[in-house]
């Protein structure tokens, strides 16, 4: 990989001791990715705050190290928003939650205080796998970035039109660096496959186990999707999740509403599509029968939140609740940013009076089994779902999937109803 | 004795040999891999709770959650693969790779997944990008 002189003197550690050990792991990436050069970060990163802010154990910055180098003032280069903490705990509303610890307010405490020195450096506290959404600030078109979120990833690249690939980590935050390759690169942004929707999206499930039967086929490859409608936020953030559970497509292009693609022809490039994809109904029931794995209809546990639900996703949810009481236990997930919101607008006490818990910070999956001994649960994610029997592996579990208003339906009379329509 | 070569790309370099195990299905981490116990526990998936230890790892792509570097936790617990062979690269693969500290080749000049089946003998050298496969197992 080629260096600029002012890389290689940061290589010499001539910056200092943490730069040199930054750029060495970025140069270890960059030649294994097979960059020809490094990009100056222009937009923003994310990282997973907790005990590992990098992804290769041989390269990692210890704890103390950044708690030393943010007591001499050290700071990120690049804008730099605190994805989903890892391992996880539950941020906000961990009272009465039965988990352990997460359930202790003094672990919450030591936990923040932890990443303090990381805050100390810059990293905004969003605490969120969706950070993007409450983060009051994002790349424009065109910028490079450095995420860290599977699900985010189709945000920056498809939505946004700024470039990243998954890689967000301390060291592209400290120096602002990133190797340029992937997605960062024009050529392998473009469409190469037409895929078409046979029927009609319209409900949020609908653009969920799209994004799962869709990526199925696709694998990585970049999509120009038609015949989608016009997908809200919350649609959006579902697709792009599902998107990179069943397969792994970061880029993709939605003519006339996706910024690089104003039309078909300039989703391509003005090249000709090499393939068409066609994905049908019949698609769709089939990831609805693989994520529903239950037969007991009793249901004990209710998750909601993944991605983390947005305002309008919590609003929706304490409007069904007012006024009932909840059979199962109800988790609604959502970030600190949002949770906030939600309090401030009585929704918390919506929820605590129908005995649910509105909760923010992470998720099933981020804690990692530290869940009660429930047998049976629902969710409306298909990410969640299909993680959570791997998460609790060897415990066995049934979860059923469906609409949102089919697992609050469950939550309140403790009962799966839900059915395919 | 029928001898294969393909030539491919090392993410990470080193030579390893042993026994193909094939994925037909793309693999995927975080709560799905169990780097102690070396394998996947996806409930859908044809390897699921098969060990990786030792064996020539072949498959299309990763899909899914960035905890696909967690197979590269395996080198941790000793249950890791001795290499792997992925059609596809993208980050978390190449991550992934820096974790395992063992020989990952891509870009091939043939779809390893058409010449390779699970049992066949297979010598690894990602110094010099080749891959030797012997059909039916382990010569002589």
């Amino acid at each position: 990989m080629r260096l600029t002189d002012d890389e290689k003197r940061i290589l010499d550690g001539r910056q200092g001791y943490l730069a040199a050990r930054c750029m060495e792991f970025l140069v270890a990436y960059g030649e294994a990715a097979g960059a020809e050069c490094l990009v100056d970060i222009d937009g923003t990163v994310d990282i997973h705050p907790g005990s590992n802010p990098c992804w290769v154990d041989g390269y990692r910055i210890s704890n103390e190290e950044i708690a030393q180098a943010a007591k001499w003032g050290e700071q990120f280069k690049a804008p730099t928003f605190g994805n989903k903490p890892t391992p996880g705990f539950i941020v906000d509303g961990c009272q009465g939650c039965r988990t352990h610890p997460s359930c202790e307010p003094a672990y919450v405490e030591s936990r923040l205080e932890q990443m303090k020195p990381l805050v100390q450096m810059g990293m905004i506290p969003t605490l969120s796998c969706d950070y993007y959404l409450t983060g009051s600030y994002w790349p424009t078109a065109g910028q490079h970035c450095s995420w860290g979120e599977s699900s985010a990833i189709p945000w920056v690249n498809a939505v946004l039109g700024a470039r990243a690939n998954f890689d967000g980590c301390f060291q592209t935050a400290y120096l602002g660096k990133v190797p340029k390759y992937d997605l960062h690169l024009d050529e392998n942004r473009a469409a190469t496959v037409l895929c078409t929707y046979e029927g009609k999206l319209s409900t949020d499930m609908d653009y969920d186990l799209f994004g799962w039967a869709a990526s199925e086929k696709l694998g990585m490859k970049v999509p120009a999707f038609l015949n989608i409608g016009r997908p809200t936020v919350s649609q959006l953030v579902k697709m792009n999740s599902s998107l990179n559970t069943g397969g792994q497509v970061r880029m993709y292009h939605i003519p006339g509403i996706t910024p690089e693609a104003s039309t078909l022809e300039a989703a391509f490039r003005g090249k000709k599509p090499q393939e068409e994809v066609v994905v049908t109904k019949e698609d769709l029931r089939r990831i609805y029968e693989l994520v529903n794995c239950a037969a007991d209809t009793q249901v004990e546990f209710v998750y909601l939140g993944c991605p983390h639900y947005n305002i309008v996703e919590v609003q929706k949810v304490a409007r069904m609740l007012q006024g009932r009481t909840c059979r199962a236990q109800l988790w609604v997930m959502t970030s600190p940013g949002v949770y906030a919101l939600a309090e401030k607008m009585g929704y918390k006490a919506v929820f605590e009076e129908a005995g649910a818990k509105l909760m923010s910070g992470t998720c099933v999956g981020e804690l990692r089994g530290e869940l009660p001994p429930y047998r049976v649960m629902a969710t409306d994610a298909s990410k969640q779902n299909y993680y959570t029997t791997g998460h609790l592996h060897p415990r066995e579990i049934e979860i059923w999937y469906g609409t949102t208003e089919e697992c609050v339906d469950a939550a309140v009379t403790g009962r799966w109803r839900g059915e395919w329509r | 004795m029928k001898e294969i070569v393909i030539r491919g790309r090392a993410v990470y370099g080193g030579v390893a040999k042993g026994e193909a195990l094939v994925s037909p299905m793309p693999m995927m981490g975080w709560g799905n891999v169990k780097p102690e116990l070396g394998y996947t526990v996806e409930r859908e998936h044809p390897l699921k709770e098969v060990p990786l230890k030792d064996k020539i790892l072949v498959l299309p792509f990763a899909r899914g959650s960035g905890g696909f570097v967690m197979y590269g936790g395996t080198t941790r617990y000793g249950t890791n693969p001795a290499a792997v062979l992925v059609n596809q690269v993208m980050s978390i693969t190449i991550l992934m790779a820096m974790n395992l500290k063992r020989p990952v080749l891509t870009d091939f000049d043939r779809n390893p997944l058409e010449v390779i089946e699970t049992g066949d003998y297979v010598e690894v050298n990602g110094d010099e990008g080749f891959v030797k496969i012997y059909k039916g197992g382990k010569p002589g």
